[in-house]
C-alpha cells in the first residue's frame, strides 16, 4: 500500500482496532503480522509493551507503621476490637448486645439492681432471687447513696460514652440524631436528679430515677455501639 | 416446580427465586427505580419462630390461620437483597429468618430500605429488629419482641408476651392480652384496652397514655420522667393506686379512697396512694417532672 | 454457601467479625501494600496516600460484619478504596469524577501518533517519569490504568469495582495507555532536544 510510510493504511487501522485485545492476551495474529510489515505500528506496539512491563515493574510501596497504629487505636476506641465473649453477655440478649467492652460486667449487676429498685418494694423479695446477684445486690442497695458514689456504674457509663463519641460519626445521620436526642434527654434527667438528690438525700424516688437514668444511658450507649453503622 | 424450589437449600432457594422471578418479569419492569419485588411462601409448623432483621423501611406482620409464612419483600434499591434462612431444610419449617442484606459496603441511608409484609401462623413467635422504619404487628397468639431505634412500632391484638424496645420511636400497643413491656427513651407510649395482667411501660421524655381497664389481679407499672402521663379508665375499674412524682403534679379525677396506713409521704413531691373500687389490680405510676392525670373514660 | 476461598482468609474475616485484633492486623498486613500503592499512584503524595489508606481500612473494618462472601474480599476492599480515593480527589476540587462517569462521549479519540522510530520508548521509560505521567492522567483513566496495569486486576473485576461495563474498562485502559505513551514520547523528545541543544555534554546514547 502506498501510504505505509505514514502509518495510515487500512491495515494500520485494523491493527489499531485489534491492538487492545492483543495486549489483553487475546489472539490477534493481524497485530504481530502487521507489526512485522509496518515499522510505525511496530513502534506503537513496542512502546505499549514497554509501558506495560514498566508499569508492572513499579515497586509496591509500603506505608509507614503509623498507619496501622492509627487504625488500631481507632478500632479500640470504637469498641470494634473485642475481648472474647463472656457468659454474662447473655444478659444482654435483650439489648441486642453481643459483644461488649469490658465495663459491661458491672452493667449486668447494675441492671439487676436497677430493676429491683424500680419494682414496688413488696416484690423485692421475689425479684431478689434472680441468680447469685441477689445477695450482692441487697448489700449494694443498702450501701448505695446515689450513683455519684457508685464508681462502677459511673465508670461504665463514662467508658461507654467515650466509645460512643469515637464511634458516633460513623453512624448514619438520622440514626445518630435519634441517639443524640435520647442521650440529651437522659443527660438532662441525670443532671436534674443529681441536684434533687443533693438537695434532699432522703428522696428515694429521685435516687431511683437517677440510677435508672444512668442505667438507661448505659443501655442506649451500648445499643448505639452495637448498631451496625450501615 | 414450586415444591422443588421450596426444598432447596435456603440460599440456593433465594437465588432460584430470583431467577424464577427474573425470568417471569419483563426486564423493563425490573429496571424501574431499582426496585426489586420478591414473594415467598414457606410451609411451617403451627408455631414457628419467625425472626426478621431489617434496616429501614416498613415491616408489617399479620397472623393468619394457615401453617404457612407468606412474605413479600420490596427492596428499594438494587443494593439490598433478601436473605432467608429456613430450618429445617426439609419439611415444614420450625424457624424462619428474614434479613435485609446490603450488598455494597458503600451504601447507606435510603438505599438500605426494604419493605416487608409477612403473613405468619397466628401461633408464631416473632422477633423483629428494625433500627429505623416502622413496624406493625397484628393478630398474634405467640410471643413477640421488637427492637428498634427510631420508627413507630404499632402492635394490635397480640396475646403472647410482648416486649418492645425503642430509643426514639413511639410505641402503640392495642388490645394486648399477654404480658407487655414497652420501653422508649424519647418516644411516646400509648396503650389501648389492654387485658394483660402484667404491663410495664417506661419512657424518659415521651408521654404515656393508658386507655382502658385493669385486669383483676393485674400488675401495671408506668414510669415517665419529664413527659406527661394520662390514665383513662372506665368507672368500673378496680385497682390499688400507687402514684408518685418528684416534681410533677398529680391530677386525679376519679374517686380514690386513700390508704389507711399509708407510709409517711416523701418530704417533697406528690404521692397518691389509695384504692379505686375494690382494688383488685395494682397500678403504679411514677413521674419525675411530668404531670400524672387520672380520668374517667366515658 | 460462598465459593471456596483460601481458608485462611475466610477464617480471618470470621475472626475479625468477632472483634479479634490479630485477625484485623493480619488482614491489614495482607492488603496494605496494594491499598497504599493504589492510593499513592492516584494521589502522588505519601502523606495523602497514608491518610487515605488509614481511612479506607477503618471504613472497611467498621463494616466488616456486613461482608458475606458474595464477592472476593479484595474486590470489596478495593471498591471501598477506589471510592475513598475518588471522593478525596473530588473534595480537592479536581476534575469531577464519579464511579459511573466513564462515559465515552467525553473522551478524545485515540491519537494516532505517526512519529518515527527514533522516539521508541524501548528501554527508556524511567520510574519517576512514568509515575509522574500516571498522576497526570484524568482520575477515571488513572484509576483503570492503575488497577489493571499496575495492580493486575482483570477488566471484569475493574468493572465491578468501578461500577462500569467491561467494555468501558477496556476502552478507558487503552486510552490511558495511549495517553501515557504520548506524554512519555513528548518527554523523551524534550530530553533529546535538551541534550542536543545543551551547551556541552555527551551525545545522546540509545
Amino acid at each position: 500500500m502506498a501510504e505505509e510510510r505514514f502509518g495510515e493504511s487500512a491495515a494500520c487501522w485494523r491493527f489499531d482496532a485489534e491492538l487492545p485485545a492483543y495486549l489483553e492476551g487475546e489472539a490477534a495474529p493481524q497485530v504481530t503480522a502487521h507489526a512485522r510489515e509496518c515499522r510505525f505500528c511496530a513502534v506503537v506496539l513496542a512502546d505499549l509493551e514497554e509501558l506495560r512491563s514498566a508499569s508492572r515493574a513499579l515497586p509496591r510501596e509500603e506505608p509507614s507503621r503509623a498507619v496501622w497504629a492509627n487504625i488500631r487505636a481507632a478500632l479500640a476506641a470504637e469498641g470494634i476490637i473485642h475481648e472474647p465473649v463472656r457468659a454474662w453477655q447473655r444478659w444482654f440478649g435483650f439489648l441486642g448486645v453481643s459483644h461488649s467492652p469490658a465495663p459491661v460486667g458491672a452493667l449486668a449487676g447494675l441492671l439487676i439492681l436497677a430493676s429491683m429498685l424500680l419494682v414496688p418494694s413488696k416484690d423485692l423479695r421475689r425479684v431478689g432471687s434472680i441468680g447469685g446477684a441477689s445477695e450482692g445486690a441487697r448489700v449494694a442497695i443498702a450501701s448505695i447513696g446515689y450513683p455519684g458514689q457508685d464508681s462502677d456504674l459511673l465508670r461504665t457509663v463514662q467508658d461507654l460514652e467515650g466509645s460512643f463519641q469515637a464511634r458516633r460519626m460513623s453512624l448514619e445521620p438520622s440514626v445518630k440524631a435519634i441517639y443524640e436526642k435520647s442521650l440529651e434527654s437522659l443527660n438532662t434527667s441525670i443532671r436534674e436528679c443529681t441536684e434533687s438528690v443533693q438537695r434532699e438525700p432522703a428522696n428515694i424516688l429521685a435516687r431511683e430515677y437517677l440510677l435508672a437514668a444512668y442505667t438507661r444511658k448505659a443501655e442506649v450507649l451500648a445499643s448505639a455501639l452495637e448498631f451496625d453503622a450501615r | 416446580m414450586l415444591d422443588r424450589y421450596l426444598k432447596a437449600n435456603a440460599r440456593e432457594r433465594q437465588q432460584s427465586w430470583q431467577i424464577l422471578f427474573l425470568s417471569l418479569i419483563p426486564a423493563g419492569l425490573l429496571g424501574a427505580a431499582g426496585v426489586a419485588h420478591l414473594e415467598k411462601t414457606i410451609e411451617t409448623i403451627a408455631n414457628p419462630r419467625i425472626s426478621l432483621a431489617n434496616l429501614q423501611g416498613q415491616v408489617v406482620v399479620r397472623g393468619w390461620d394457615k401453617s404457612q409464612v407468606h412474605a413479600t419483600w420490596v427492596g428499594l434499591s438494587p443494593r439490598v437483597e433478601l436473605d432467608t434462612e429456613v430450618l429445617p431444610h426439609k419439611g415444614p419449617a420450625e424457624k424462619v429468618h428474614f434479613s435485609t442484606h446490603v450488598l455494597d459496603p458503600l451504601v447507606s441511608g435510603k438505599d438500605c430500605a426494604a419493605d416487608y409484609t409477612l403473613d405468619v401462623p397466628v401461633n408464631s413467635s416473632l422477633e423483629i429488629r428494625s433500627p429505623q422504619g416502622s413496624v406493625q404487628i397484628e393478630k398474634l397468639q405467640g410471643d413477640a419482641s421488637v427492637e428498634s431505634v427510631g420508627g413507630t412500632i404499632s402492635v394490635t391484638d397480640v396475646a403472647g408476651h410482648l416486649s418492645v424496645r425503642s430509643v426514639g420511636g413511639n410505641i402503640e400497643v392495642i388490645r394486648p392480652s399477654g404480658r407487655v413491656e414497652a420501653y422508649s427513651i424519647t418516644g411516646n407510649l400509648h396503650f389501648v384496652s389492654p387485658t394483660s395482667s402484667k404491663l410495664r411501660g417506661s419512657t424518659t421524655s415521651g408521654k404515656i397514655t393508658y386507655e382502658g381497664d385493669f385486669a383483676p389481679g393485674g400488675d401495671y407499672t408506668l414510669s415517665a420522667y419529664s413527659g406527661d402521663m394520662e390514665i383513662l379508665c372506665p368507672p368500673s375499674a378496680s385497682f390499688e393506686l400507687n402514684a408518685k412524682s418528684v416534681r410533677g403534679r398529680l391530677e386525679n379525677a376519679v374517686a380514690i379512697t386513700p390508704r389507711r396506713h399509708a407510709p409517711s409521704p416523701p418530704a417533697t413531691g406528690y404521692s397518691l396512694l389509695g384504692t379505686h373500687n375494690t382494688g383488685e389490680a395494682t397500678v403504679e405510676l411514677t413521674s419525675y417532672s411530668g404531670t400524672i392525670r387520672i380520668r374517667q373514660q366515658h | 454457601m460462598a465459593a471456596p476461598k483460601a481458608a485462611s482468609e475466610t477464617q480471618l474475616i470470621a475472626r475479625a467479625q468477632q472483634g479479634d485484633e490479630e485477625a484485623f492486623a493480619a488482614l491489614f498486613e495482607t492488603h496494605k501494600r496494594r491499598v497504599y500503592s493504589l492510593c499513592l499512584r492516584m494521589t502522588g503524595n505519601t502523606a495523602e496516600a497514608e491518610d487515605l489508606t488509614q481511612e479506607a481500612f477503618l471504613q472497611l473494618f467498621r463494616k466488616i460484619s456486613t461482608f458475606r462472601g458474595e464477592s472476593a474480599f479484595s474486590t470489596w476492599l478495593h471498591r471501598l478504596v477506589v471510592n475513598v480515593v475518588l471522593m478525596h480527589l473530588r473534595k480537592k476540587g479536581l476534575q469531577q469524577v464519579s464511579l459511573d462517569e466513564l462515559d465515552t462521549s467525553q473522551d478524545e479519540p485515540v491519537k494516532r501518533d505517526y512519529g518515527d522510530d527514533d522516539l521508541r520508548l524501548m528501554g527508556s521509560v524511567d520510574r519517576i517519569g512514568l509515575a509522574r505521567a500516571i498522576r497526570e492522567l484524568p482520575p477515571g483513566y488513572r484509576t483503570v490504568f492503575v488497577l489493571h496495569d499496575i495492580e493486575g486486576y482483570e477488566h471484569n473485576e475493574i468493572a465491578e469495582i468501578m461500577n462500569c461495563s467491561v467494555g468501558n474498562s477496556k476502552s478507558q485502559l487503552h486510552k490511558a495507555r495511549m495517553k501515557l505513551r504520548e506524554w512519555l514520547r513528548d518527554d523523551r523528545q524534550r530530553t533529546q532536544l535538551d541534550a542536543l541543544t545543551a551547551p556541552a555534554g555527551p551525545p545522546d546514547e540509545r
